[in-house]
């Protein structure tokens, strides 16, 4: 079971997201319209993973370009006038290129992986939310804590109040 | 921030979604007006290119580089403030980037895709374009990585996927909203474009760690995309070309270009889309006090590059600047100079720099100077080289001035396709902006 309370100003919202925090609610979800710092740092987010992935990438990037400018000159020997068959100041603007490239492809890798998405499931949602509507989401919660965060989100000036049954 | 008193949430989804969810005759006549002249000025006459060879245009043996490698070039400018200036805007936090982004992402896209099209037109034998990829081919021939114009197929389809990228995915929560106002078969589509986005703050704290780094990987690639661009001229030995200066010159004016582009840009979604509370005088007075600092970097640089082939002292170079300066094409030369260092100055006067009118016109002045530019390193440079014996003219044939006009109809075309299927402003982000709604308010 999931509820959903739908606030009209972004201040309700934090102060029931706060209060269902403090009362031992760890399964919420914060939906806007926008992003909101504060709401972020009520649930602990900090650095994000997704830097590791755009770490990777650009290392990976790096390596395969310089390897991939090294190994098609090698598979196909050019010679010209006496100059190096694997050069190097020209080698590295290939390598330049691919860590960029590789940096922003690993970076889209680890959005997706950290922020779950694709999730084309249903999920407890409000369309309003992507407008003007702050929802807090309590999901999974035991039958004998729906009242209890009801409670909580109605104190907080929910102008909407509804239960989904949760699609796991 | 807003001329027109600040929207609420609700009128902010309103107002830019019915850009996209209402479409009315004027909008068909004009995307079929622009279609048609792709068709006809465009690829009809690639076409006819394609069936008699590349003697159709005006190259000849002397001038092997033409009026496309210079429209290449104009259009990668082009591109170049879009996703540059949104990057650098999003990393310092500016707030007047919000509205005018998407739009100025988009024209990086679709100039950079103009840009590639003229490449296949170039190219002559466009179906052995995969020669110049690593993948094995028929002939067993691999790229050469040390030619310059292999860095500029490394570099431009990293652009290219770079920017489509960062346009993507700072567009999903808008497209959720776009899902979120539709029915049918729109919604389903929209559905799969936002990934099932909620607006999670795990979601959107992702998304900015993740849009972050994308703006911190473009800086870098758009600079060196048009320093690479610039390297195919200026790792040749070709008098007039060969100058260290190139790489910063070609950057300075591709932001120089774009930053007028995105102004004429933003001229026309304000007037036909009705934007006129989005896109206000803070954006204008921006983008002019932008333009008047690039054209002022862009004055010094030439100076420098006229300069140095002075100071340099040989004949050849010496040649090449007489060419270029008192030459057949000096008129061209000249109307640079006042389109591009002189008309700006303008932009000084505050009652110019507050006029969308005014800076409508000085914006395509400075684009057309700057197409002149393109042009003129290209057709002042091949054609004068060394001994006079090399020395040969180039002129542009009617196929390559139709294929010049047509590119501009592909651009519109891709543009109004782009503002029905993407939100033209991004909808988060001008929430961003606008001050929360309290009880006590």
């Amino acid at each position: 079971m999931a509820i959903m309370g739908a606030f009209a100003y972004e201040e309700d919202f934090l102060a029931a997201a706060k209060n269902l925090k403090a009362s031992g609610f760890d399964e919420i979800s914060l939906l806007s319209p926008l992003p909101l710092e504060e709401a972020q740092k009520v649930l602990g987010l900090g650095k994000s993973p997704v830097r590791y992935f755009s770490l990777a990438g650009a290392i990976i990037g790096a390596i395969s370009g310089f390897a991939m400018a090294v190994a098609t000159a090698l598979v196909f020997i050019l010679p010209t006038g006496g100059r190096a068959i694997i050069a190097i100041p020209p080698y590295l603007i290939i390598t330049y290129e691919m860590t960029i490239l590789m940096g922003v492809l690993f970076t889209l890798l680890g959005f997706h992986f950290v922020s779950g998405l694709p999730a084309w499931h249903d999920k407890p949602y409000l369309s309003s939310a992507s407008i003007d509507r702050f929802v807090v989401v309590v999901e999974n919660a035991a039958a004998e804590q729906v009242a209890r965060a009801e409670a909580i989100i109605r104190d907080a000036g929910a102008e909407e109040i509804r239960h989904v049954e949760e699609d796991r | 921030m807003f001329d027109h008193g600040q929207p609420s949430y609700a009128e902010v989804n309103k107002d830019i979604l019915s850009i996209m969810l209402e479409t009315g005759p004027k909008y068909w006549m004009l995307l079929g007006t622009t279609m048609s002249v792709a068709g006809i000025c465009f690829f009809m006459p690639w076409i006819y290119q394609l069936f008699v060879g590349v003697g159709a245009a005006g190259m000849n043996r002397n001038a092997v580089w033409g009026s496309y490698l210079s429209n290449f070039i104009f259009w990668i400018g082009l591109s170049h403030s879009g996703t540059l200036l949104s990057a650098v805007l999003h990393i310092t936090n500016s707030p007047w980037r919000k509205a005018i982004y998407r739009s100025a992402e988009a024209m990086t896209l679709f100039s950079l895709m103009t840009a590639a099209m003229f490449v296949m037109v170039h190219l002559g034998r466009v179906w052995f374009v995969h020669w110049s990829f690593p993948i094995p081919n028929q002939m067993g021939l691999w790229p050469n990585f040390r030619s310059p114009l292999m860095f500029d197929v490394m570099a431009i389809t990293t652009y290219l996927t770079a920017s489509s990228i960062f346009i993507y995915m700072g567009s999903v929560p808008d497209f959720a909203a776009v899902r979120d106002a539709s029915t049918g078969l729109r919604r389903r589509l929209y559905t799969i474009f936002s990934f099932g986005w909620r607006g999670t703050a795990k979601e959107w704290h992702t998304l900015g760690w993740a849009y972050t780094f994308f703006a911190v990987f473009v800086i870098p690639l758009a600079v060196s995309v048009h320093s690479i661009v610039s390297w195919d001229f200026a790792l040749s030995i070709v008098p007039g070309l060969h100058h260290t200066i190139f790489a910063p010159y070609f950057v300075c004016g591709a932001i120089y270009s774009g930053t007028a582009g995105i102004v004429t840009v933003m001229y026309c979604l304000r007037k036909f889309l009705n934007l006129e509370r989005y896109i206000g005088q803070v954006h204008l007075d921006s983008l002019g006090k932008l333009l008047i600092t690039l054209s002022l970097i862009w004055s010094y640089i030439n100076i420098l590059e006229l300069f140095s082939s002075w100071y340099g002292g040989t004949s050849f170079e010496l040649e090449a600047l007489r060419f270029r300066l008192t030459g057949f094409y000096a008129p061209l030369y000249w109307e640079m100079i006042l389109f591009c260092a002189f008309v700006p100055l303008l932009i000084l006067f505050k009652k110019i720099r507050w006029s969308w009118n005014k800076m409508l016109a000085i914006s395509i002045l400075i684009n057309i100077g700057m197409l002149t530019e393109r042009f003129i390193i290209v057709a002042t440079s091949q054609p004068r080289k060394f001994l006079p014996d090399a020395f040969g003219f180039y002129f542009p044939s009617w196929i390559e001035i139709s294929i010049t006009i047509g590119s501009f109809a592909i651009f519109a075309t891709l543009f109004l396709i782009f503002i029905k299927w993407v939100p033209a402003i991004s909808l988060y982000e001008v929430k961003e902006t606008l001050r929360p709604l309290r009880r006590d308010t």
